[in-house]
C-alpha cells in the first residue's frame, strides 16, 4: 500500500503532469509572476495593474465588458454555424428550426442577438468614456485610431449578421445598406462623377458587395463569410494590436493627479 | 485601513455569491424551459398516450366481459380440461415409448439423408467441373467421366428420394401421436385470439415514442411537424374530441386523397409547419408570419392551388359556389384570371345601344344601376351627371346624332292583344331567367336582367326585333329564339310595356335633342380611363387592354407567356400570396387588421378607399358575398406547389394530348345558336347543370317521346324537383319548373330544308349516343313474353318500387314517374340503369338492388309495356 502522498508524487512528478501544469499554486510574487508570463492569453495582459485604474466609476470597465461580449459572440457564433446553412433556400428555415427545433437553440440564438446588440452598445459607450476622460492624446493617438477602425468592424459584422436570417428585414437593411454604397461618390454608380469613370451597376461597390446587382444568394454567401470569417479575423489581430497598445502607452488610463 | 479593506471584500463576496445564484437559476431555468417550456408536445403526446390507453384497456375489458357473458370462459376451461388429459395420455409410458423410439428413428434416418444430400451435391459439384473442362478441352476423357458421374448421380438421387420419403413416413407418425393435442391447442388459441390482439395493441401503444412528428416534403423543403400536437388527426379511430387530439374532419374526403404522409398539412391549411413551441406560432397567429391557418371551409381555397377545375369537385362546394362570383360580376372582364380567358362578356353589347334604350333611363343607369333594379350586376363608377352625360352621348352617338327617349305609357294598346301576350309570357316560361316583381329568375347562372321596370327602359320596335330574333341585335347573347310569329310577338311587347313599367322614370328628351360633340369626345376618354369596353363590346375598341391588374399570375392552367397580355397599373398577380408588407394600406382611415385577408375585404367593400385615383368601381356587394369573394382571391397564389401534386382541368388534359373540345357542327350548331340548350343543360360537358344532362339522350329516350316533349314539355319527376337538395349540391332549383315550349317544328334551318326539330332529333340520333346502352336487351326464348311481363310486374311489387314510382294514380311520386315510361325511354337504357344507375348519374337516390340479368329483362319488357294513349 502506498501512501497519498507518494500516489501524488507519483501522479505529479513526470513529464504529461508538468507540461500541463508548469507550476504550482503558491500565493508569492514569483508564482503569480510565473503565472502571467507563462499563459499566452494572461500575457496580453500586465502583470501588475494600479488600483486606481481599476476604479469603475473612471474606466466604467466598458473595454473589458466588450471583450467579454466578444467571447461569447465567437463561441455562440461558432455553434450557430453547426446548425445554418448560407442560401436562400435554407438560411430561414435554418433559423426558424433553431427556434423551434434544435436543442438550446433559443438561448443560442438569443446570446448571439442580444450579445451583438450588446456589444455594438458597449463599443460605443466605451469610445464616449475614451473621449471624455482625453483618453486618445497623446501617447494613446495610435491606439484610438485602432479603437475606431475596430468600431467600424463591430459595426460591420452587426451589418452583416443582419443578412443571415433571410428575412424581410434584413433584406431591406442590406438593400438600404448597399443603396448607399450605390450613392457613395467615387465608388457607386448613382454617386458623383460616376459617369467619368464609368462606374455601372455592374461594376460598383455595391455589386462587391452584393456578388451581384441585387440582393440574392451571393450576397447572403458574402455576408455570411465576412460575418463569419473575415471581419472576426481582423477584429481580432486589431483587438490584440489594442491590447498591446494599451500596455505600451502606460496602462489604462487614468484619473490625472 | 484594513478593517475597512475586509468590510468592502465581504460585500464583494455577498454580491459575487447573489450572482452566482442568479446564474445557477438561470442556467436552470434554461435546461427546463427547454426540455419542457418549449416543447408542449411532449405533454400532449403524453396525455393522448394516456387517453389512449384508458380506450384501449376498457375495449379489452369489455371484451373480457363479452366473453365471458357468452360462456367462453367455460368453453375454454373446458378446452383446457381436455387439453390435459390429452397430454396426460400422451405421457403414459406406451406413448412416451413410441415417442421416444420414433424420434430416435427420424434422428437416424435425417442423418442418412444429410449424408446422402451431401454426396449428390459433391457429385454433382464434380459433374460441372468436369463439364468445364470438357468444354473447355473438348478431350474425350472429360466426357466419360462426366457420364460417369451422371450415372452415379441418377442413382444417389433416387437413394435420397427413398430416405426422404422415410424421413416423411416418420415425421407423419410423429405428428399423428401429437396430433390431438396440438389441435386441442389451435382451438384455445383461436379463442383467445381476439383477446390477445386487444392486449398487444395495449402493449404496443406504451411502446410509441413521445417525439417530434415531421412530414417533410423535400422538393420544396417543407416540414409539417402539426402532427407532433395533433397526434390522432389521421388515427383511424377518434380517441378524444378535444383539441388537439380530434381526428380530421370528412378525412376520408379530404385526407384519404391526400395522403398526408405525401402532402403534409400546410399546403392546404398554410400556417407555420415548422413551429412547435405554442399553438400560436404553430397556426401562425403571429406578428410577421404572413400565412394564418385556414380552418373550417376557408380552407378550400387552397383546392385552387392545385386543382385546374373544381367543377364537381368533392369536398370543395363553398369555394365553387364562391368561384360562380367571378363569372357573376365578371372580375376577368378587367383583371386577367388565367382559366377564364374564354367565358364571354358579362355586360350586353352596346355598339347600337342608342336604338334600343331612353337616354334619360342611359344616364341614370350609369349613375346608378342599382337604383333601377337591385339585383344589377353592373358596379357603380361614382360619375357625376355630367360625365354620365358625356358616356351616354358616346353610346347614342354610334347609331344616330340625338339623346331620345321612348315613353311607352302614351298609345295604350289593345287589351285583347295585351291578354294574349300575358298568355304567351306564362306559356314561353320567361320567368325561368328573368325575375319580374320580385319573382322568377330560377336559372340564376343565366343572370337575365330583372324586367319589372323594362317598360321604361326599351323602345318598342327594338323589343319586336330582339324578340323576333335576338342574335341580330348581339350574336352570343343567351337569349333564345322562340320562333314566335309576328303577332305572338306583337302580343308579347303589348304585354311588357304596358304591364312592366317604372313609374318614377322620367321622359325628359321625349323631343330628341341634338347631341353635342364635345360631349361625345369627353365620353370617349372617360370610356377609355374607366374600360367599359372590359364587359361591354364596343365599336373600335375591341383590342383594348384590360385596365386593371393581372390577379393570378401562374396556377394550374399551364398558362403560355404569350397569353399574358400587357396589363396597366400596379402588378397584382397572385394576391393570396403577396407579402402583408407590399400591400398598400395608404390613406384608409378606418382600422383594419393588417393582414391579407383583411385587406382584399376591405379592397371589395371599398375599391377606391385605399389611395386617390383609383378606378376600380364599387359592386356593393352583399358580405357574404365579400367573404366569398375574398376566399376565391385568397386561393390565387403562386405558392410553389410540386408538379406532381397539379390535376389539370379536362380541357387543360385536352389540349395537353391535342384533342380538341367538343364543338357543336353541322345543322345542330345552326339551331343551337338559335335555342340555347346549352343555357340549361349540359352536353358533353358544355353548359349548365340547371337541367338533365342530354350527352346520352340518344341512347336514353326515344325519338317519338322527343318529338312529344318538345312540343309540349311537362314535368318528368314532380315532387324531385321540388324537393331541397339539402345544400348538397350546388345549383338546382327549388321550385316546380319546366322546360319553355320553343316552338321547334315550324321553321326550316337556314340553308336547308330539314325543320329544325328534324335536326335536334338527328343529331340525338346521331351525336348523343352512349356505348354502354345497347340498342336491343338479351331475349329469353324458353319462356313466353306475356309470362316474362308478368314476372317483371311481381318483381316491380315486390321490390317496392312503387314507393317512389307513380303508375297511373298509384305509387309514391319521388322518382319520375313511370305512367308511360315504355313511350320515353328506349329499352336498352333502362336494362342498363336497373344494372346500376350510378353510371349515368352519380348523385342519383336510387338504390341498387343488384339484380340478376334475367330479372332486369323482366322488369324491362314489364316497363316497356307501361304506355299512356298506346297506338
Amino acid at each position: 500500500m502506498k501512501s497519498l502522498p507518494e500516489i501524488t508524487d507519483k501522479v505529479k512528478k513526470n513529464l504529461i503532469w508538468k507540461s500541463v501544469f508548469r507550476r504550482d499554486y503558491r500565493n508569492t510574487v514569483r508564482d503569480r509572476a510565473q503565472a502571467v508570463f507563462g499563459n499566452v492569453f494572461l500575457h496580453l495582459h500586465p502583470v501588475q495593474v494600479r488600483e486606481s485604474a481599476v476604479k469603475l466609476r473612471f474606466t466604467w470597465g466598458m473595454g473589458g465588458i466588450t471583450l467579454f461580449a466578444f467571447i461569447i459572440l465567437v463561441i455562440t457564433g461558432v455553434v450557430l454555424m453547426f446548425y445554418y446553412h448560407p442560401s436562400i433556400d435554407q438560411a430561414y428555415t435554418d433559423i426558424k428550426d433553431l427556434e423551434f427545433q434544435v436543442p438550446f437553440g433559443v438561448i443560442l440564438r438569443n446570446l448571439h442577438r442580444w450579445g451583438a446588440h450588446f456589444m455594438v452598445i458597449v463599443v460605443m459607450i466605451h469610445m464616449f468614456r475614451v473621449f471624455m476622460t482625453g483618453s486618445y492624446k497623446a501617447p494613446r493617438q495610435f491606439n484610438w485610431g485602432v479603437g475606431v477602425i475596430l468600431l467600424v468592424l463591430t459595426f460591420l459584422l452587426s451589418f452583416t449578421g443582419y443578412l443571415t436570417p433571410w428575412d424581410q428585414l434584413g433584406f431591406w437593411a442590406i438593400t438600404v445598406g448597399t443603396n448607399m454604397g450605390a450613392a457613395t461618390p467615387l465608388l457607386g454608380y448613382q454617386g458623383p462623377f460616376s459617369e467619368y469613370l464609368h462606374i455601372t451597376p455592374y461594376n460598383d461597390v455595391r455589386f462587391a458587395l452584393l456578388g451581384g446587382a441585387q440582393v440574392g444568394g451571393n450576397a447572403l454567401l458574402r455576408s455570411y463569410i465576412w460575418h463569419c470569417v473575415a471581419i472576426p479575423l481582423v477584429a481580432t489581430i486589431l483587438m490584440m494590436v489594442h491590447f498591446w497598445r494599451v500596455r505600451k502607452d502606460g496602462g489604462i488610463s487614468k484619473p490625472q493627479k | 485601513m484594513a478593517n475597512e479593506n475586509k468590510n468592502s471584500s465581504s460585500l464583494s463576496l455577498y454580491i459575487f455569491v447573489f450572482f452566482s445564484v442568479v446564474l445557477l437559476v438561470l442556467s436552470l431555468w434554461v435546461v427546463w424551459d427547454d426540455e419542457f417550456g418549449l416543447r408542449p408536445w411532449k405533454k400532449y403526446q403524453a396525455d393522448y398516450k394516456t387517453m389512449k390507453h384508458d380506450k384501449l384497456e376498457q375495449d379489452y375489458r369489455h371484451a373480457v366481459v363479452e366473453f365471458q357473458r357468452s360462456g367462453g370462459h367455460k368453453k375454454l376451461a373446458e378446452l383446457e380440461a381436455k387439453l390435459e388429459k390429452a397430454e396426460a395420455g400422451f405421457k403414459s409410458n406406451e406413448t412416451q415409448e413410441k415417442f421416444t423410439k420414433l424420434n430416435s428413428q427420424l434422428e437416424a434416418a435425417h442423418e442418412a439423408l444429410a449424408k446422402s444430400q451431401k454426396e449428390l451435391r459433391d457429385l454433382r459439384g464434380q459433374f460441372l467441373e468436369t463439364e468445364y473442362y470438357f468444354t473447355k478441352t473438348q478431350q474425350p476423357d472429360y466426357k466419360s467421366k462426366m457420364d460417369v458421374l451422371q450415372r452415379s448421380i441418377d442413382s444417389v438421387a433416387l437413394r435420397v428420394a427413398a430416405q426422404q420419403k422415410i424421413e416423411d413416413s416418420i415425421k407423419g407418425s410423429l405428428s399423428s401421436l401429437t396430433a390431438g393435442t396440438a389441435a386441442i391447442r389451435a382451438q384455445i388459441a383461436t379463442m383467445k385470439n381476439g383477446l390477445e390482439e386487444k392486449k398487444e395493441k395495449i402493449a404496443n401503444n406504451e411502446k410509441v415514442p413521445i417525439e417530434i412528428k415531421q412530414i417533410h416534403i423535400a422538393d420544396v423543403d417543407k416540414a409539417d411537424r402539426c402532427q407532433s400536437c395533433h397526434i390522432g388527426i389521421d388515427g383511424k379511430n377518434q380517441v378524444s374530441g378535444k383539441q388537439p387530439f380530434t381526428r380530421h374532419p370528412a378525412s376520408f374526403v379530404y385526407l384519404d386523397h391526400h395522403d398526408p404522409a405525401k402532402f403534409g398539412c400546410t399546403f392546404c391549411h398554410r400556417g407555420q409547419g415548422r413551429a412547435t413551441t405554442s399553438a400560436e406560432k404553430a397556426h401562425g397567429n403571429v406578428k410577421h408570419w404572413d400565412e394564418p391557418m385556414l380552418q373550417g371551409d376557408m380552407t378550400q381555397t387552397s383546392c385552387l392551388n392545385c386543382h385546374g377545375d373544381i367543377k364537381g369537385l368533392r369536398g370543395a362546394e363553398k369555394i365553387i359556389k364562391s368561384t360562380e362570383l367571378i363569372k357573376k360580376y365578371g372580375c376577368y372582364s378587367c383583371h386577367k384570371i388565367p382559366g377564364y380567358e374564354t367565358v364571354g362578356d358579362v355586360g350586353p353589347l352596346l355598339t347600337q345601344v342608342g336604338t334600343k334604350v331612353n337616354y334619360s333611363w342611359a344616364v341614370s343607369w350609369l349613375l346608378d344601376p342599382k337604383k333601377y333594379f337591385a339585383t344589377a350586376r353592373m358596379p357603380k363608377f361614382y360619375f357625376t351627371q355630367d360625365q354620365a352625360e358625356a358616356i351616354a352621348d358616346y353610346l347614342f352617338s354610334m347609331s344616330g346624332t340625338t339623346r331620345h327617349d321612348a315613353d311607352n305609357t302614351k298609345n295604350k294598346p289593345d287589351a285583347k292583344l295585351i291578354e294574349q301576350g300575358k298568355a304567351l309570357w306564362a306559356q314561353s316560361r320567361c320567368n325561368l331567367c328573368h325575375i319580374t316583381g320580385g319573382r322568377g329568375g330560377n336559372n340564376v347562372k343565366v343572370y337575365a336582367p330583372d324586367l319589372s321596370k323594362v317598360g321604361s327602359k326599351v323602345n318598342k320596335e327594338w323589343m319586336f326585333k330582339w324578340i323576333k330574333n335576338p342574335n341580330t341585335y348581339f350574336p352570343g347573347t343567351k337569349m333564345p329564339r322562340f320562333r314566335f310569329t309576328d303577332e305572338e310577338v306583337n302580343g308579347l311587347v303589348a304585354y311588357i310595356t304596358s304591364e312592366y313599367q317604372d313609374e318614377d322614370a322620367e321622359y325628359k328628351y321625349a323631343q330628341p335633342v341634338e347631341i353635342k360633340a364635345a360631349s361625345i369626345a369627353k365620353g370617349k376618354d372617360l370610356i377609355q380611363k374607366y374600360g367599359c369596353y372590359g364587359c361591354h363590346k364596343l365599336q373600335g375598341m375591341e383590342d383594348m387592354v384590360q385596365v386593371a391588374p393581372s390577379l393570378r399570375k401562374q396556377g394550374v392552367t399551364f398558362l403560355r407567356n404569350n397569353e399574358m397580355r400587357e396589363k396597366i397599373g400596379m402588378e397584382l398577380s397572385s394576391i393570396g400570396s403577396k407579402p402583408v408588407d407590399m400591400l398598400d394600406f395608404g390613406k384608409l382611415k378606418k382600422s383594419i387588421p393588417n393582414d391579407r385577408l383583411s385587406y382584399i375585404k376591405q379592397k371589395l367593400r371599398d375599391p377606391r378607399g385605399y389611395r386617390l385615383g383609383l378606378r376600380m368601381p364599387n359592386f356593393r356587394l352583399a358580405e357574404s358575398e365579400i367573404n366569398e369573394l375574398s376566399a376565391v382571391l385568397y386561393g390565387f397564389t403562386d405558392a410553389s406547389v410540386p408538379t406532381r401534386f397539379l390535376v389539370p382541368s379536362r380541357q387543360e388534359l385536352d389540349r395537353m394530348a391535342g384533342v380538341p373540345s367538343y364543338k357543336f357542327t353541322g345543322d345542330f350548331a345552326k339551331v343551337i345558336a338559335d335555342v340555347k340548350c346549352t343555357n340549361c343543360h349540359a352536353i358533353r360537358g358544355i353548359g349548365a347543370d340547371y337541367a338533365p344532362d342530354i350527352s346520352i339522350a340518344g341512347s336514353k329516350l326515344q325519338e317519338s317521346w322527343i318529338r312529344n316533349f318538345l312540343a309540349n314539355p311537362d314535368v318528368i319527376r314532380p315532387l324531385l324537383q321540388q324537393m331541397p337538395k339539402f345544400g348538397l349540391s350546388s345549383g338546382k332549383p327549388q321550385a316546380k319548373v319546366t322546360m319553355p315550349r320553343f316552338n321547334l317544328g315550324q321553321q326550316k334551318v337556314e340553308d336547308t330544308n330539314k325543320t329544325d326539330v328534324d335536326v335536334v332529333i338527328n343529331f340525338f340520333q346521331q351525336e348523343l349516343l352512349s356505348s354502354d346502352i345497347p340498342k336491343e336487351i338479351p331475349k329469353i326464348n324458353t319462356i313466353a313474353m306475356p309470362e316474362q311481363i308478368a314476372k317483371g310486374k311481381q318483381l316491380y311489387d315486390l321490390k317496392g318500387c312503387k314507393a317512389c314510382h307513380q303508375i297511373g294514380t298509384e305509387g309514391g311520386a319521388l322518382g319520375p314517374n313511370l305512367t308511360n315510361v315504355g313511350n320515353r325511354l328506349t329499352q336498352g337504357f333502362i336494362f342498363k340503369h336497373l344494372e346500376n344507375a350510378r353510371k349515368f348519374k352519380a348523385d342519383i337516390v336510387e338504390p341498387n338492388y343488384g339484380f340478376t340479368e334475367t330479372e332486369r329483362i323482366y322488369l324491362t319488357n314489364f316497363l316497356m309495356t307501361l304506355k299512356l294513349n298506346a297506338k
